[in-house]
């Protein structure tokens, strides 16, 4: 069965060589990124972008155009932080209002209710005491705070519900026509990506080993192999499948997270704002190696997304235009049949 | 509240020559119809349950302790052979956290809470003579053997990549049918349905008991909050577990019989089995806490001196709860791709719950206020529990919003959220039940000071251990997961020290219960004073072997 | 048993009664469980439920929502173990909703025996099943590949105008039409 699977994953790696990882090309391009990545990351990729754009653009028009140098992960950025005890900074318009909820309504209001509640044990802990209070009160009823305490959460429960609706409208608002459509497969044990729009065949994505991945500088067990490239700015609607059994796509810094089922399709839409390496984890159990298929996306700005295309053998927005069909008439097509 | 008619006060039930005659120990025991006796062996069970879950979590807080794989490896050598490769070791894992799963709620929680303490009190606090089944609550309980049995055995048996059934408790198609070749699936699905059977066998036996068993004068409204709550969990119990027990049968066929009731190549859809197993689910959850609720509200009222605050509110919230937490059950599954409306939907209904919540919540507090507490161990527990339930049922509040969950689902956030509410909700519960009950049932009193010492250890250690787990599922730990990247590593390290302190906690526990059960100071019939007014303190410590053969009159 | 209550006989039979009915309860539960299978499938074909797609008689009539385009993207997924290639002829389309329209789908039998293979399908986005409708789709039956053998099998189609006045699909631009082949056990016998 294994074996089976490591020649599908042959072969599909062959179509994308470029993406293979391989030790010293590797390394060298790392080193060329690695001094401006430790700064601001956007300036990083910025400064990548103008040092291998125009150095790819007139060497090679059509087929031998160089894949951007692997972009160097920011700590702090697109990955959780040692001790960290919050969200994860957030790149996207989804994630920041969903984490404008959970930071500035719902963590309030639920500490305020953990610490009001706590206080008035305390309170009475204390006050009634059997030393304190030796004769205890009869009472077992008072309809005006019954009322009180099952209003005041209902009020509570209003406001939250009402920017927790607008959210999920958000979060839904299906992609716009202009997105990008990348295609994703989770299988026992690694990620597919394919490029429907940009003519990219599908390629995986495997756990890169310990030793590669402290080579490289990246987070063993959030870093794999092939890396998801975005472009920044432009809409990205993710149609995501399961091969064998139930994965899910996530990337918390994007709050993205969709399970992969298979004989069924899911879309996920969103943006991401800059530049960056976002890594995520599958998120549902799918077998042994569950804790063992890392997720990054490589977020480039378009120009140099265009150029990672081009490298791929793919074509970037705009030559897709030929894979557009107008929908021909039924009537043009011969027999009913399926089988022609 | 109540008074029984003098000649049956338990101080003098030792006196009816016929009460106390017990059946030779075969009989008393292995052919029990006798509720105390059958209470008695579900406390024994849960317990026995309850180190073996206990001890798997410990194994997996061991191996979390720091990232990396340090013991797995060597551990797969025992279950599936000394060459076991690295990809058995990881389904280990797997193994182990279904295994916990599973134990806590079908073997250590259920037995413990309705078996256990619903048994030996709900026939003494409504006035009944016994169950109104008696044989069918033996056989109920002697289907657990054979249920837990399937389960570990189930770890021997090849399930897929290695031994055991690896698929979480929540057993999702297809990685429970496709996913997962061997019998080892089969055989825990089995000991679901075994364990299902019986739990339906006593949901029914204590819905006749409490519906027809009851004392003269002792009317719905009269019954004790307890009897209440297990009474609405009898009845949840009963509409979920079927529809369990028919969702994990088509598994079955499934595997086993070439059926596609989930399987996407015959028409089937993985999702069917999600939905059905959370409209079970769901209810389930509230079959673990409802109890405790019952229990909380008994010892508050006992140590606070004072009658119960807004009693009928308190009985409704959790006739309430259980009716709404049958129409939230796909909160569960917001990231499997739902439309937006039905997403909406369950957000809404989700939050609902945390009105009939808030109502008990606040409630407990009332009681407390105007009386004259005093901290045995018990009420310390039940006080603990009121807040720590508490934390766990916001953060409920938290992960009801399907934009949220989007993020935290899956995530160390979850886990953390229903340990709080289970392992410091239903757990708290069981030790302030049993305490409160030790001498009741046990005849000898506990031992104070180590039933404080455990509360205080045990209340750092679990708060140590499970605190924590919201900072990693913030910071996007999934679940599930034998290892992790560095970055979570430092929080990771003080759960784990925090499980060490529990098992220290759990170490008190077990000196204090052999103690006082060898050496305890004998119990009165009602240790607790004028506060405890249920049936049970009226009689002896132990209960003579048959209570009210003359039903007792409520006024 | 002297000392039991007045009529332990009428206790026991209204015990039983309860137990029976409780009983019933159990089954009935246990009944729709099962019953969930058969309710759920027509309860998804009915609401577009998880994608759903809808399905007419092929002299339906629907009137073209003339200027109102929409695009329709086209996936395919072949089983592992399934020895066939398959995919759209062409990944997106521009449709005029409403309009009957066509497109064709490519699976090839990469393996030197007949497959016979079934497909399961959605759409997304999910709320926009109830209102993406076919006509003839090879999906609707089993489709037997002979070794080596091409097909192009048509998907006829049309989007219904009254997805124009759904608030919930207000901002649907584009629906992916998703399509994953499963191979059919019966291979064995004799075609």
């Amino acid at each position: 069965m294994r074996k089976v699977k490591s020649l599908v994953l042959a072969g599909l790696l062959a179509f994308a060589p470029a993406l293979l990882l391989n030790g010293p090309v590797q390394a060298q391009e790392n080193a060329a990124v690695a001094a401006p990545a430790t700064g601001n990351e956007t300036a990083a990729a910025d400064s990548a972008a103008k040092a291998a754009a125009p150095a790819a653009a007139p060497a090679a028009p059509a087929e031998k155009v160089a894949a951007p140098p692997r972009m160097k992960p920011t700590p702090g950025i697109g990955m959780p932080m040692p001790g960290e005890i919050t969200l994860q900074k957030q790149f996207s318009p989804t994630g920041h209002t969903a984490r404008w909820l959970h930071d500035v309504m719902l963590l309030p209001i639920i500490t305020i209710i953990s610490i009001f509640v706590l206080a008035l044990m305390l309170y009475v802990m204390i006050r009634f005491r059997q030393s304190a209070n030796p004769t205890p009160s009869k009472t077992s009823h008072n309809t005006v705070i019954e009322v009180i305490w099952t209003v005041v959460p209902v009020v509570i429960l209003l406001v939250i519900a009402v920017p927790s609706i607008g959210l999920l409208a958000d979060q839904y608002k299906p992609a716009p026509k202009d997105a990008l459509t990348v295609k994703v497969t989770g299988y026992q044990w690694y990620w597919g990506y394919e490029y429907p729009d940009n003519a990219i065949p599908e390629f995986v994505s495997n756990l890169l080993p310990r030793d590669k991945a402290e080579a490289n500088g990246e987070p063993y067990l959030l870093a794999p192999d092939n890396r998801m490239v975005l472009p920044v700015g432009r809409p990205i609607k993710l149609i995501i499948t399961g091969a064998d059994v139930i994965h899910s796509f996530a990337v918390p810094s994007l709050w993205v997270k969709m399970d992969a089922v298979p004989g069924r399709l899911n879309e996920k839409t969103f943006t991401i704002e800059k530049p960056g390496v976002y890594y995520g984890q599958c998120s549902e159990l799918c077998g042994a190696r569950h804790g063992f298929m890392p997720i990054a996306i490589e977020a480039l700005p378009p120009a140099q997304f265009d150029q990672w295309v081009l490298s791929q053998g793919g074509k970037p927005k705009g030559a897709g235009a030929a894979t557009t069909a107008e929908a021909g008439a039924p009537a043009a097509v011969p027999a009913p049949n399926a089988k022609l | 509240m109540t008074t029984i008619t003098a000649d049956h006060h338990g101080d003098h039930a030792h006196e009816h020559h016929d009460a106390d005659h017990k059946p030779a120990f075969f009989q008393r025991w292995f052919m029990s119809t006798n509720h105390k006796d059958i209470g008695t062996l579900y406390l024994i069970f849960a317990i026995i349950a309850g180190i073996i879950g206990g001890g798997i979590s410990g194994l997996m807080r061991a191996e979390l302790a720091q990232p990396g794989i340090q013991y797995l490896q060597t551990w797969a050598q025992f279950s599936d052979g000394p060459n076991a490769t690295m990809d058995q070791a990881y389904h280990l894992w797997n193994v182990l956290i279904t295994a916990h799963g599973l134990i806590m709620v079908f073997f250590m929680v259920m037995p413990a809470m309705i078996g256990g303490f619903g048994n030996w009190f709900v026939p003494i606090m409504i006035g009944a003579p016994d169950m109104a089944f008696p044989r069918m609550n033996n056989i109920s309980f002697w289907l657990l053997i054979p249920a837990f049995t399937l389960l570990l055995g189930s770890t021997f048996v090849p399930g897929g990549t290695g031994n055991g059934a690896g698929t979480g408790w929540t057993v999702y198609a297809p990685l429970s049918t496709s996913g997962s070749a061997g019998p080892a699936v089969d055989m825990a699905i089995l000991s679901l349905h075994i364990a299902g059977a019986s739990s339906i066998l006593g949901a029914i036996n204590f819905i006749t008991t409490i519906l027809n068993m009851r004392a003269p004068g002792m009317t719905l409204h009269k019954m004790p909050l307890f009897v209440w709550s297990v009474l609405v969990t009898a009845f949840l119990l009963l509409l979920a577990l079927p529809v369990l027990a028919a969702a994990i049968t088509m598994l079955l066929t499934d595997r086993n019989f070439g059926t596609t009731f989930y399987d996407a190549a015959g028409g089937g859809d993985p999702e069917l089995y999600q939905h059905l197993f959370w409209f079970f689910g769901h209810p389930e959850v509230y079959i673990m806490i409802l109890p405790g609720f019952g229990i909380v509200s008994q010892i508050v009222s006992t140590f606070s001196r004072k009658p119960v605050f807004g009693y009928l509110g308190m009985a409704y919230a959790m006739v309430a709860i259980g009716v709404v937490g049958f129409v939230v059950w796909a909160h569960h599954m917001f990231v499997t791709g739902m439309s937006v409306n039905v997403k909406m939907y369950f957000t809404a209904a989700t939050m609902v719950i945390a009105v009939p919540t808030g109502i008990k919540i606040f409630s407990w507090i009332a009681t407390i206020w105007g009386g004259s507490i005093s901290y045995k161990t018990p009420m310390v527990w039940a006080l603990g529990f009121i807040f720590l339930f508490t934390v766990g049922g916001v953060t409920g509040v938290v992960l009801a919003n399907g934009g949220v969950d989007d993020v935290l689902h899956d995530t160390y956030y979850v886990v953390a959220h229903f340990h709080y509410v289970l392992s410091l909700g239903a757990v708290f519960g069981l030790f302030a039940g049993f305490y409160y009950w030790f001498p009741k049932m046990s005849g000898r009193m506990y031992n104070e000071f180590l039933g404080h010492l455990h509360f205080w250890v045990f209340f750092v250690g679990v708060n140590m251990l499970f605190f924590p787990m919201h900072f990693l599922g913030l910071s996007g730990m999934p679940r599930r997961y034998p290892d992790y990247p560095e970055a979570f590593a430092y929080w990771n390290k003080v759960a784990s020290h925090g499980y060490e302190i529990m098992a220290a906690g759990m170490l008190i526990f077990f000196v204090n219960l052999i103690w006082s059960l060898v050496a305890g100071k004998k119990a009165e019939g009602n240790p607790w004073g004028e506060g405890a007014t249920t049936l049970e303190w009226t009689l002896s410590s132990p209960p003579p072997f048959h209570q009210f053969e003359t039903l007792p009159v409520i006024d | 048993m002297a000392s039991l209550p007045p009529s332990p006989f009428d206790r026991d039979r209204r015990n039983r009664r309860t137990m029976i009915g409780m009983a019933g309860v159990g089954l009935a539960m246990l009944g729709m469980g099962f019953a969930s299978v058969p309710l759920y499938r027509i309860f998804c074909e009915r609401t577009g439920f998880g994608g759903t797609t809808q399905r007419a008689a092929s002299d339906v009539q629907v009137r073209e929502a003339t200027g109102h385009r929409m695009s329709i993207r086209f996936d395919s997924n072949v089983a592992p173990g399934m020895p066939w290639q398959f995919r759209p002829e062409h990944p997106t389309q521009t449709v005029t909703i409403g309009a009957r329209s066509m497109a064709i789908f490519l699976a090839k039998n990469m393996s030197d025996k007949p497959v016979t293979g079934t497909a399961s399908f959605n759409v997304t986005p999910l709320q926009a099943g109830a209102y993406f409708t076919k006509i003839q789709c090879f999906c609707f039956t089993q489709q037997t590949l002979q070794p080596g053998q091409e097909v192009r099998m048509p998907v006829i189609y049309y989007v219904d105008p009254k997805i124009l006045t759904d608030s919930d699909n207000k901002d649907t631009q584009e629906i992916t039409l998703s399509y994953t082949f499963y191979p059919v056990e019966q291979d064995k016998k004799p075609s």
